[in-house]
């Protein structure tokens, strides 16, 4: 993938695929030790340990259209190109916890791509998952829940076209901000 | 052209699916994103790639590729030498760079699609 934000619609469908109603969504830049990492934990059904130990299978997958499935299998193989690691926490019955570790400053790292965009999709297309997204660059934060959301908005649904048009500038102002409101290759 | 006439001319090894060498080659490829390959690779190509993880396997599998070829002197992972030997894809190495053995590739008659 020439984007992070794809492995991260990838990682998010995986947990709405496994029945969860919570996710939360992290990513923690962190300068001093070199590291980019994303984190996804949901609340979903879970899996046995023989099952999280063969997702990075490629030959194996939930598909039935086809035999193969490269979601969390490319993931793998990009954090390895950059010196990093993807690990799968995984309990039946109460959820798994994904994350994929890069070393930051990488030459092969992909860029982390459109972050704002792709957390706008998210919330959007899933108005009914409890969804926190939070974003550390050192030591500056933007997170953002739609639980939150919903309460401030009360009737006015999150896919209302008003809603929407805020929410693009929210969080694609909040995410500049990051870097001290600077272009940047996420921007 | 047989993958089995190439790796006698050309300086490639073997890795794994020693029993598929007599698979046709009617083009050839060269890219190490592998989402491009997907969607490009026409099948029957011997693809070339510095990629050594075991999804280049998967690939192969997918878009029907005759061999798939690591260049650069590049290892393949383990898991990749095993997966390509049960999924019967053929994985061959060559010391040459990718830009190396693509003209040699070329100069022996596999072309591009």
């Amino acid at each position: 993938m020439r984007e992070l934000a794809l492995h991260i619609l990838d990682l998010v469908q995986n947990s709405l695929e496994a029945g969860a109603n919570r996710v939360l969504l992290e990513i923690i830049e962190d300068s001093s030790a070199d590291t980019l990492t994303i984190r996804v934990a949901d609340n979903g059904r879970g899996m046995d340990a023989a099952t999280r130990r063969s997702v990075i299978d490629p030959f194996v997958t939930t598909r039935t259209t086809r035999r193969v499935g490269l979601g969390l299998p490319l993931i793998d193989m990009s954090t390895k190109q950059c010196e990093g690691y993807l690990k799968i926490d995984s309990t039946v019955g109460q959820g798994t916890t994904v994350e994929a570790v890069y070393r930051h400053s990488h030459l092969d790292r992909p860029p982390l791509g459109n972050l704002a965009a792709t957390v706008k999709t998210l919330v959007i297309a899933n108005p009914e998952i409890d969804l926190t997204y939070r974003h550390m660059v050192d030591n500056a934060v933007f997170s953002l829940a739609t639980r939150e959301l919903t309460e401030i908005l009360g009737d006015m649904p999150l896919t209302h076209p008003d809603v929407i048009v805020w929410l693009d500038e929210y969080i694609a102002a909040n995410e500049a901000n990051l870097y001290g409101g600077v272009q940047h290759e996420n921007s | 052209m047989t993958v089995n006439d190439l790796v006698g001319t050309l300086p490639l090894t073997v890795v794994a699916g020693q029993d598929r060498l007599a698979a046709e080659v009617t083009g050839g490829y060269v890219s190490d994103l592998l989402s491009n390959v997907m969607g490009f690779a026409a099948p029957g190509s011997v693809w070339v790639t510095m990629q050594g993880h075991q999804n280049i396997v998967a690939v192969a599998s997918l878009a029907g590729l005759a061999a798939v070829i690591v260049a650069g002197g590049a290892v393949p992972e383990p898991e990749t030498a095993a997966k390509a030997e049960t999924e019967g894809i053929v994985l061959l190495t060559t010391p040459l760079s990718s830009f190396e053995l693509v003209g040699q590739l070329y100069r022996s008659g596999v072309k591009g699609q």
